[in-house]
């Protein structure tokens, strides 16, 4: 190995290393305090001083997926012993399982509207990518930066007509209206993602294809697409997870049917305020697939949030 | 400096391109400012003017 | 040698042709590409906008049923005179200022540090990243468990540091600390985001140069100042127009950890913008209202793309 006078010494490294992993530590206490409020029982979450150490539960994973409802001593002693853990707990506060809570549905419409846009965005992005790369399309500096300034745009201004249109059209709260929403702001992402991605790809790979006889069609599916299939996943994670995140239009465009679990997981009640151990939990299966999805993602990362322009 | 000057008669995008942004950044600052009201309510003139510059100089040659 | 017959067949066939050679035309292959897209763009977001800046001159209450008025510019005057909007673009400001701030000064010194190229720098910086990628609203909203005053993490480690009684102050219902409060939460959220842009800078700076700089004896302060910042600085400049255009139009972070109170301390321009459409109804003030965001982010998305060019050319 050659002497650099850039590498940095091992005792530099120590230094950088011990404040980097304090300041990950620090970062990281909050997600862990989530996860660890989901597993306690409602008078351990508010106990002072805040417990580290607890004996875990499920109690907030069962307030978050039922609905319960006090009954009197007569009714539960007549009901006799409870069949089943989650009856059992809760069964100490003297209550029983009503029914099924809201959070499942409402997670369900995150998954289908949050597919639904990406898969309708992704599809959509990289044809016209493709179309942006390779073709000479009118204005395309200035359609690409259309493109791209309409993600910039405050939610909440552009909520303003989008729920004017969507009364008139009947979209208000219904899953097709948030698909398409949803798509429509990933667009631009997804564009100018995919757009880099077949950048990198050399155009002689098709060239050499459209020489062998394929047509443009099957040039792009059987050359182009290959190429740049872990760009577009990547790709597609991003947009899935900015469909999974959204809050403004959500909140402001969904109130029954539609609504995805953002909006729905502040609202999540229990006796005296906020329940938080039902909140952690319902945060923490909402949170802990991005996680993992930010991990898979890791090495695109940058490409991702800078819209593609910084690559490595 | 002469080159910028140069660059803004012979209608250069670059130059051109400076001054919109100077005058959306003042404009956004007039905005945000906290020090007259006077420079708000006109805030949203400079940075009208600015954006709309911005479009019509970047299709200038550069 | 496969590369190779594929240049020498590309080579051999003019573009122009080869393109030609079956099915449809490229000039039609791009239109069919192109359209849906330009069609979804041009009915959810351009259709919108222009009924945005129609209703923008109309005293129009999406509540109500009555005929619509022109009102010339009025909607526009009234809130460019209004204190109280004045008041909350202050406060944008400083939730504006005070995170750029913070998270450039955290998030570069945590690049210069993880490109001293520690062991294990690789798994520290995605742990780092992570809350970056949550949704917004859901981490506000417990964010307001941690600043509990009583039984809040936040509050407890707080005391523990400084000694002061852990119940004595409250973040979110403080007029002093609430605007101090979301800074907090946003600075914990974003500084990865400046963190990996910064790294990307220093990344592209080519050991070449400070070979050459420590050949001339430069102190290594001196590198720093003139090798590291200028040219981590347009990547800098990127993350500071990215943060400064995704805060000032910031919304479920805020709403969900503060609401906007305690009174109107953090009632950034998002938050008022929503109460006067879907609370008071104010549709055509809000739409006037909206072109102004509209104007000030389009702005400020043109500079972000010329600084984007910029470091693409690296």
């Amino acid at each position: 190995m050659t002497y650099s006078v850039t590498e940095p010494s091992d005792r530099q490294k120590w230094i950088a290393g011990f404040l980097v992993i304090g300041y990950a530590l620090i970062t990281l206490m909050p997600l862990l305090w989530i996860i660890a409020t989901g597993f306690k029982s409602p008078a351990d979450a508010i106990a002072y001083p805040p417990k580290v150490l607890f004996e875990p539960t499920l109690e907030g994973y069962v307030n978050l997926f039922t609905t319960r409802t006090r009954v009197t001593e007569e009714t539960l002693a007549s009901l006799g012993e409870p069949t089943t853990w989650y009856d059992r707990i809760v069964r100490q506060y003297d209550m029983i399982i009503a029914g099924p809570s809201r959070y499942g549905e409402r997670f369900l419409n995150s998954v289908i509207i949050g597919f639904g846009s990406t898969f309708l965005s992704v599809f959509l992005g990289t044809i016209a990518a493709y179309a942006f790369s390779r073709f000479r399309v009118p204005l395309k500096d200035d359609l690409l930066f259309f493109i791209l300034s309409t993600r910039m745009m405050p939610p909440i201004a552009v909520a303003i007509p989008i729920f004017l249109m969507f009364r008139q059209l009947g979209l208000n709260d219904t899953h097709a209206g948030m698909i398409l929403l949803y798509t429509a702001v990933n667009l631009s992402l997804s564009v100018w993602l995919i757009h880099g991605f077949i950048e990198e790809i050399p155009i002689e790979y098709e060239e050499a294809a459209l020489i062998d006889g394929y047509t443009r069609f099957q040039a792009f599916y059987k050359v182009v697409l290959p190429q740049a299939a872990t760009g577009i996943a990547s790709t597609a994670i991003f947009c899935l997870i900015f469909a999974w995140n959204e809050y403004a239009f959500a909140v402001l465009l969904t109130s029954g049917t539609a609504q995805t679990a953002p909006p729905f997981i502040p609202t999540i009640i229990g006796v005296g305020g906020q329940d938080w151990p039902a909140v952690a939990a319902g945060a923490t299966i909402f949170l802990v697939p991005v996680m993992v999805f930010t991990i898979l993602l890791r090495k695109h990362l940058l490409r991702g949030i800078t819209f593609g322009a910084v690559r490595k | 400096m002469t080159n910028f000057i140069n660059g803004l008669l012979r209608l250069r995008r670059g130059p051109w391109e400076m001054v919109a942004s100077i005058l959306i950044a003042l404009g956004v600052f007039m905005l945000m400012q906290p020090f007259a009201l006077s420079l708000f309510t006109y805030s949203f003139l400079v940075t009208l003017v600015g954006t709309v510059m911005f479009i019509v100089v970047s299709h200038f040659p550069e | 040698m496969v590369t190779s017959t594929l240049e020498r067949a590309a080579e051999a066939t003019p573009p122009g042709a080869a393109r030609r050679i079956k099915g449809l035309s490229d000039r039609a292959i791009a239109w069919i590409f192109v359209a849906p897209s330009i069609f979804l763009l041009l009915a959810v977001n351009i259709f919108p906008l222009i009924w945005t800046i129609n209703l923008s001159f109309t005293n129009f209450k999406a509540n109500r049923n009555r005929e619509v008025e022109y009102i010339g510019l009025r909607n526009y005057e009234r809130i460019l005179t209004d204190a109280d909007t004045w008041a909350t673009m202050q406060a944008t400001a400083h939730f504006l200022f005070w995170t750029i701030a913070v998270q450039v000064l955290i998030g570069f010194t945590l690049a210069y540090l993880i490109n001293k190229k520690f062991k294990g720098n690789d798994m520290w910086t995605t742990i780092i990243v992570l809350p970056m990628m949550l949704s917004p609203a859901v981490v506000g909203n417990f964010w307001t468990f941690l600043y509990q005053p009583q039984i809040g993490l936040f509050n407890y480690v707080v005391a523990f540091f400084t000694g002061a009684d852990a119940s004595s102050f409250s973040m979110i219902g403080e007029v002093a600390l609430a605007p101090w409060a979301i800074v907090i939460v946003d600075t914990w959220m974003w500084t990865p985001f400046v963190m990996l842009i910064c790294l990307a800078g220093l990344r592209s700076i080519p050991e070449s140069i400070y070979e050459a700089a420590e050949c001339d004896r430069a102190s290594k302060w001196r590198q720093f100042w003139t090798i590291t910042i200028p040219m981590v600085l347009p990547f800098l400049m990127l993350a500071v127009l990215f943060r400064g255009i995704e805060n000032f139009k910031m919304f479920d972070l805020v709403v969900q950890l503060t609401g906007g109170g305690p009174g109107n301390t953090t009632t950034l321009t998002s938050i008022d913008l929503k109460r006067e459409a879907f609370e008071k109804w104010r549709t055509g003030y809000a739409s006037a209202y909206a072109v102004i965001l509209f104007v000030t982010v389009f702005g400020l998305a043109s500079i972000y793309v010329k600084a984007l060019n910029k470091v693409k050319e690296r």
